[in-house]
Parts: structure tokens; sequence; C-alpha cells
């Protein structure tokens, strides 16, 4: 071995190591428990598929992941509207940027777990702020949080309100690159600021959206803390996401379903991800 | 200029909007700790008391100055460790030929992919052999192998802009590796290394999943695991202890967040944006 190899080596040992015991191992190890009948105070016996068999007929499992994609699919895409605007917004030479900037990234800066008690507060039926403001409108009280509906929309909300400043920070980076000539010379040919906007700004910076489309589909896929303080997977199961419904197993003692779950739950999140960037690509011969 | 005043219009809107959706609950946040109970607004009376914040800071069977410690410990020791050993990695790959660097960075990468979910059932199990549960070891260890692939990248993105000749000719006066790494790469590189260091304590100190099943009570638990968890005394929500030490949490990252904004956004964006 020569000298470049070894000092090279020397230097990625330590981020092998860690990586190597605490995420590589324990990735390995899940997928191997579920190929077996790991629960607490019973004997472990390898069932190979079993555990997979039984996910398919466990109607909850099905209810978990379609909840988990639907909750995905609506929040990420509001996200990225609404982190499309901050975007634009912090981008411009506006008075205080600096601070505003400060300010957009608050949200995603504090312990989502503190989010979502801030948001469990605020949509308690009897004295949350949410029906407060109801109530001075419209005249009702919602149950935002005891029904199926408004469990969904109560949750993506929050999740918006938490994440949207991440996805305004990665487009902020795709509109600095477009060049001020583009926009000049638009303007001399008399295009408007919408003309502008989706004929220059969206076409330039496509690359980059579906870079935050990626890093928040596979995050929001996970989602776990928010709706283990908010609802808990509630009303009646409604809102467990497949992360909730792993760890519901886990916490059983079942690691070998657990750990199965998880393992599905990696496996969409690989094919959707795989989707997306062969559909990117696709486009990109097209055009 | 028709135009232009749609964009000043626009524009306004969009500020306002924003600074309100992101302050909001922030405000409210602010409102019930100072408040003597939580549903002043059905009972139209609001009373002003610190007796929220004297209460967390006082009953220490509440435990909110120990989840505070926990969480500073682990995530500062946490975000220095994983900042270095990132560092050292991403030094390497910058500045050493060796084959097999591609599949180290994809495979760290994609390591990143699998959802913590799949990661902490098995932890568990290592951390319940080896007697870590419920100790700083369990979650520092896990918090630095969990940030590692985000520390690696964003450090490689520092060093690319860092010119490789000047540490070449270093190393031709003779100057090894170390040397190089520690008098020429870390002090070019510093301004990377700190935003790295801020991302880093940022994403180990708001983490959730692995210190609920790793943390059994006050010795390790840390913030988020604490306030996920408070309970009253006879099962109540004790929403006003909950906002206050809500509140005291967050001022740590909100501060960072205001004061080092330049920083965490070059951080997030690989050093791409400017200004």
């Amino acid at each position: 071995m020569n000298k470049e190899i070894r000092e090279a080596l020397l230097f990625i040992l330590p981020l092998m190591l860690f990586i190597l015991f605490f995420t590589l191992i324990p990735v390995i190890g899940t997928f191997f428990v579920s190929l077996y009948r790991d629960v607490t105070f019973l004997t472990r016996k390898f069932v190979f598929l079993n555990n997979y068999v039984r996910i398919f007929r466990d109607a909850q499992f099905w209810k978990s992941t379609l909840f988990t994609l639907l909750f995905t699919l609506a929040s990420v895409s509001i996200e990225m509207v609404v982190g499309m605007i901050f975007s634009l917004v912090i981008n411009e030479r506006i008075p205080l940027r600096g601070m505003v900037r400060g300010i957009a990234l608050l949200p995603w800066a504090i312990p989502s777990v503190i989010s979502a008690r801030v948001w469990q507060l605020i949509y308690r039926y009897d004295y949350g702020i949410a029906n407060y403001i109801m109530q001075h409108l419209f005249g009702v009280s919602v149950n935002w949080l005891g029904s199926y509906s408004g469990a969904f929309f109560s949750l993506v909300l929050a999740d918006v309100w938490r994440t949207t400043p991440f996805v305004a920070i990665i487009l902020l980076a795709g509109l600095q690159t477009v060049p001020e000539t583009l926009y000049k010379q638009a303007k001399i040919d008399g295009a408007n600021i919408f003309q502008r906007f989706f004929k220059i700004t969206l076409p330039s910076i496509k690359p980059i959206i579906i870079v935050a489309l990626l890093f928040r589909t596979i995050d929001a896929l996970r989602v776990f803390d928010i709706i283990y303080v908010i609802t808990g997977g509630g009303p009646g199961g409604a809102t467990n996401s497949l992360s909730l419904y792993s760890y519901r197993y886990f916490l059983l003692g079942d690691f070998g379903y657990g750990s199965a779950i998880s393992i599905m739950l990696f496996v969409f999140a690989f094919l959707i991800s795989f989707a997306y960037i062969k559909l990117s690509r696709l486009k990109e011969i097209a055009l | 200029m028709k135009d232009e005043i749609i964009r000043k219009g626009m524009l306004t809107a969009g500020i306002i909007f924003l600074v309100f959706f992101c302050i909001g609950p922030f405000i409210w946040m602010i409102v019930v700790s100072l408040s003597d109970s939580p549903d002043f607004l059905v009972r139209g009376q609001y009373i002003f008391t610190l007796k929220n914040f004297i209460d967390i800071l006082n009953i220490r069977n509440l435990h909110f100055l120990d989840y505070l410690r926990n969480s500073l410990f682990v995530a500062g020791l946490t975000s220095i460790f994983s900042a270095t050993i990132g560092a050292f990695a991403a030094y390497a790959i910058s500045r050493i030929d060796f084959r097999g660097k591609i599949l180290i960075l994809v495979s760290v990468l994609g390591l990143s992919m699998f959802p913590q979910i799949s990661i902490v059932g098995y932890l568990y199990k290592i951390m319940s052999s080896i007697g870590w549960i419920n100790t700083y070891n369990a979650l520092v260890f896990p918090y630095i192998a969990w940030t590692l692939p985000l520390s690696l990248w964003l450090m490689l993105s520092y060093f690319s802009q860092i010119p490789s000749e000047i540490d070449r000719a270093a190393l031709v006066d003779g100057a090894n590796r170390i040397q190089v790494f520690s008098k020429i790469i870390i002090p070019i590189g510093a301004p990377g290394f700190l935003s790295t260091v801020l991302l880093l304590f940022m994403a180990s100190f708001n983490e959730f999943l692995f210190a609920l099943m790793l943390t059994t009570d006050f010795r390790a638990r840390t913030i988020p695991v604490g306030i996920a968890l408070f309970e009253g005394l006879h099962g109540e929500i004790p929403w006003g202890y909950i906002m206050a030490a809500s509140l005291i949490s967050s001022i740590p990252v909100i501060l960072l967040a205001l004061f080092f904004q330049r920083y965490i956004i070059r951080g997030l964006t690989g050093g791409a944006v400017k200004r």
C-alpha cells in the first residue's frame, strides 16, 4: 500500500468507524431482525419473510401508508409554493434584510417538538386560539384534532410552518444564480413581472427545485415528531405515519415486525426518490 | 411604471405575510407562558405572571434544568466531534487522490437515506446490551454518526473552494499532511467550520426519536423528550410550564439563527449564496 492511500485512510478512518458502528450495523441489523420473530420474553425464531407476509395482510399498515403518502403530497406541495414566495421576498433588496432572513429561519431553527407543542395548544378545541378566531369570524368551532380531516389539515399546517424556511433557503441559492442581465433584457422586451417569473426564474432554477423537492419528500415520508406530539396518531389511528406505526411495535417489544415496517418505509422512500431522479432526467432530455 | 407598482405591492404583502406567519406562534408561546392560566381567551381575563418561569427553574421534580443541561452537553459535544471528524474525511477526499473515494462518498450519503426509525430499533438493542441506555454515550455516539453525512458534505463544499495550490506548495516545502491540515486548511476554512458546527448543533439539539428511545429519565433525557412528555402531577397538560420551558430552550437556537443567519444560510446552500 502506498503512502498516499495510507494517509487518506488515516484521515477517513474515524468517519468510517462511527458510521460503521452506529449507522451501517444498525441498518443491517434491522434488516436481519425483520426476518425473525423477535418479541421481548419470547424465544427468537427465524421466520424468513413471515413479517412481510403479515404486513401485506395488515389493513392498519396500508392505512398508515396511505396517510403517510397523502401527508407528504399535501405538505410538500404547499411548502414548495410558500417557500418559493419566501425565497423571492428574501432575495430582494428589502430594508432590514438580514433581520427578515433571520426571522424566516426561526420556525426551522427551534426543536420540532416545541413547534408541535405550540400548534397543539393553538388547535385546542375549548380554549385554543384557532377556534377563538373561527368563533369570531364564522361563529363556529372546528374539531381540529378530533376529526380525521381536521387532524390531517392541522398536521399539514404545522409541518408547513416548520419546514417552509428550509425550502426557502434552498430555493434562494437557486435564485442567486440567475443572471441579472436576463431580467434586464426581458424588461426591455416588455415582459411583465409574471412573465419574467414563469419564463425566466422558474426554468432557470428547475434543477434546484427538484433538489428541494427530493430532500423534503424523503424527510416528510419519515415524519414522526410532530405527529407523536400533536395527535399521537389519533383520532382512532387515522394519523399514524409509518414511522409512528413502526415505533408502536418497538414500544410493545415486537422488534421483528417493527423492523419490517421500517424497512418498508425505506423501500417506499427509495422508490420515490428513484422515480424523481428518473423523471427529472427524462424531462431534461425531452427539452 | 405599472409593473414596478405591482412588484412593490406584492413584495410588501410578501414581507408582512412572512413575518406574521413565522413569528405568530412564537408570540402565542410568549403570551401563554406569561399567563396564570392558558384558558384566558374563554375566561376573558388575562393575568400576567412570571410564575411559570419561576416554577420550572425552581421545582426540581420538573427536571427542566436537567433536560436543558443534557441537551446543551450532548449537542455541544456532538457538533464539535462531528465537524472535526467530517473535516478530516473531507480533507482526504478533496486533496488526496485514491481509489474508492467516490464509493465512500456515495455510501455515506446513501446511508443517510435510511429513516431514523429503521436504525433506532437495533440501536436500542446494541445500547441495552452494552449498558448504555440512559447515558450521554447512548446519544452522543449515534448523533455523531447520524450528523456525519451532513458534516462531510458541508466541509467538502468549503474545502473545494480553497485553492489546492496553497497546500501543495506547503507539502513540497516538507510539511506533512497533519501540519497542512491543522496549519493551513483549518484556519482558511474557519468560517465554514463555524457554520458546520452551528448546523450540527441545531440538528442534534432538536433530535427527538433517538433520545425518546434511548433515554429513560432526567439523567440523560434531552429537552425535546422532556417537553414532549411533560405532564402535570394530576395528568393534566401543564401548558404554562410547557410554553415557558419551550421559550427558554428556544432562546439559544433563536439567538444562533438571528446572529449567524449568514453562516447558516451559507452552510445550507453549500456556499452558493453571496451577499
